[in-house]
């Protein structure tokens, strides 16, 4: 049996869709480690280059899409194919949206406000890691296509969403306690739920690998955190129950 | 922003290894682009070779997957076997026809799907050396049963064929030929009001009303096919059976048939034989899939078509092979 396409330039294109999403999650996983870095050493500098950044997250997600529509037209694809190349156009979603997220956090320091306390900035560092840690993870498995690896990271969130929940505790008993700095609270809430939410970002692409590997139903379940009407918003303090 | 993408692909240890081997392969041939560098070699193996989880694709080509059975069926076929001579056609086929549904059969030239289609109207009768062995139920009676009378079960069981083959008569005469054959009315209105509705139903009414007495064979490729059908359904069948009923036919004609035997389903149990697979995508609801006379898997023409669960399906309807 041969491996791959009797049309090659139908491999090619293929391939063509699949590198250039996982270019893109490198890209994201920059933004988010920088992005990260930023917020938690207040550097100005790395959150401008995460913010100048954005514009080229978004010419993959754009090419990605063309790409796509492109070979649905013309290629009529079905089964695995098919589910490549849907499968690889959500991812490119997803990561999109985690570079939204990272940009969210690099906007925070270059805001006018104020910079977090030692213990928000250290709840920061430690949940960036987890989401950085997810995002790798799935990208290696949209590498290769791993669908076990892909349910094994789809687990691993919730370990993400309960420092997230605990963080945000932590951070609202502080701001009782100095209701001064109200506006510092604020941002450093959003700027931890960015955090989580690039990790529910990840988990979706897991999602997509999933789907990718073994067919409808790995991906049926509702995404990682849009479970909640249309912002799919949950309210602060939420653990992430109900995925 | 190709800068910005080539100074990414740099950084291989920010991007998955494998993808990175092959961008740095290829920009080492000096075509940095991803859709060039990738068009120089074969696709990821995962993607490329359809991987799945191991396990999800059943690997032994003996047994037929998927359900071959369906609820009240119209026709129920077990362990059909076909030999021309001392080649051995069709192996062991068990498949059901379901009622008002349409059912394609798939696959490579020489797979056996159009042997298996003929089996149910016994046209392999015709056929020199042709011998068939098995069970074919026809609402529960055996086709092969010695006092059937096998006129009667092509009336039953009508077919349309590949290259349209209207009779050298009138339109009229064309649709009305099986009714008088038969018997199937009583007086010259209710013959009228058969072809009527006949021409009416295979979409060709609007057609040819004015000019019924002009001769079928200066209709156009889909219009004789279209007047085929009408034949064919003039006489009541339960079945109808078609093999390739377009590959004659331009796309346009090959729409208003498709669009046709949407209708017809509503009505009739339909078994078609196609080489295209989108044809067979969009007009039927089950499938089945013919590989080296074995039926290899079978089942709703969705999941088929999204999610086979047999290698050698995923890899002829994905252009694997074939």
């Amino acid at each position: 049996m041969r491996e791959g396409h009797i049309s090659k330039a139908f491999d090619g294109e293929l391939a063509g869709l699949h590198i250039r999403v996982l270019e893109m999650g490198g890209l994201v996983l920059d933004q988010v480690r920088e992005a990260a870095h930023a917020y938690g050493d207040w550097d100005a500098h790395a959150a401008q280059r995460v913010a100048e950044r954005e514009g080229t997250v978004g010419g993959y997600a754009a090419a990605v899409y063309d790409l796509q529509l492109a070979l649905i037209a013309r290629r009529n694809p079905v089964a695995s194919d098919l589910r490549a190349i849907v499968g690889l156009g959500r991812a490119a979603y997803e990561l999109d949206r985690a570079g939204a997220d990272a940009r969210r956090i690099a906007r925070t320091v270059l805001a006018p406000g104020g910079r977090p306390g030692r213990s928000t900035a250290s709840d920061a560092r430690h949940l960036a890691d987890l989401a950085l840690t997810l995002l790798r993870s799935c990208l290696e498995a949209l590498d290769v296509l791993d669908g076990e690896a892909a349910a094994q990271i789809i687990e691993r969130d919730h370990d993400l969403d309960a420092e997230y929940a605990a963080g945000l505790r932590r951070l609202l008993s502080r701001a009782m306690e100095n209701p001064a700095n109200l506006d510092v609270t604020v941002e450093a809430a959003f700027a931890l739920k960015s955090l989580e939410r690039i990790g529910d970002h990840a988990c979706n692409v897991a999602r997509q690998v999933a789907f990718m590997a073994t067919g409808p139903g790995a991906a049926c379940a509702a995404p990682a955190g849009r479970e909640r009407g249309e912002s799919g918003e949950r309210k602060p303090g939420e653990a992430g129950a109900g995925k | 922003m190709d800068e910005q993408l080539r100074s990414v692909a740099d950084r291989p240890e920010r991007i998955a290894p494998a993808a990175a081997a092959a961008h740095r392969g290829a920009a080492d041939a000096g075509t940095p682009e991803p859709q060039a560098a990738a068009a120089g070699r074969s696709a990821p193996p995962a993607l490329a070779a359809g991987r799945s989880a191991p396990g999800r694709l059943d690997q032994d080509a003996g047994a037929t997957v998927g359900q071959v059975t369906v609820e009240d069926p119209v026709f129920s076929c077990r362990n059909v076997n076909v030999h021309y001579g001392p080649k051995h056609a069709l192996r062991d086929v068990s498949l059901d026809v379901g009622r008002r549904q349409v059912l394609a059969m798939i696959g490579p030239s020489g797979c056996g799907k159009s042997t298996f289609l003929r089996c149910l109207n016994r046209m392999n009768d015709t056929i020199p050396g042709a011998r068939v062995t098995g069970q074919i139920l026809l609402e529960g009676r055996d086709i092969h049963d010695p006092a059937r009378d096998v006129a009667m079960l092509r009336a039953r069981v009508g077919m349309v064929f590949q290259k349209p083959n209207p009779f050298p008569k009138s339109i009229y005469d064309n649709v009305a030929f099986g009714p008088r054959l038969h018997g199937l009315t009583r007086s010259r209105a209710d013959l009228d009001e058969l072809v009527c509705t006949s021409l009416q139903r295979a979409g060709l009414w609007d057609e040819v009303k004015d000019r019924l007495h002009h001769v079928g064979t200066g209709l156009s490729g889909g219009q004789q096919q279209r007047l085929c059908i009408a034949r064919t359904i003039a006489v009541k069948p339960d079945v109808i059976l078609m093999d390739e009923p377009c590959s004659a036919l331009d796309p346009i004609a090959t729409a208003h048939i498709e669009d046709l035997i949407d209708e017809l389903k509503e009505s009739f149990a339909i078994a078609i034989v196609t080489h295209s697979m989108q044809q067979a995508a969009r007009v039927s609801q089950r499938t089945a899939y013919f590989h080296l006379g074995s039926l290899v898997e079978v089942g709703d023409t969705d999941r088929i078509f999204t999610n086979p669960r047999h290698r050698l399906t995923e890899d002829y309807i994905t252009g694997r092979f074939g």
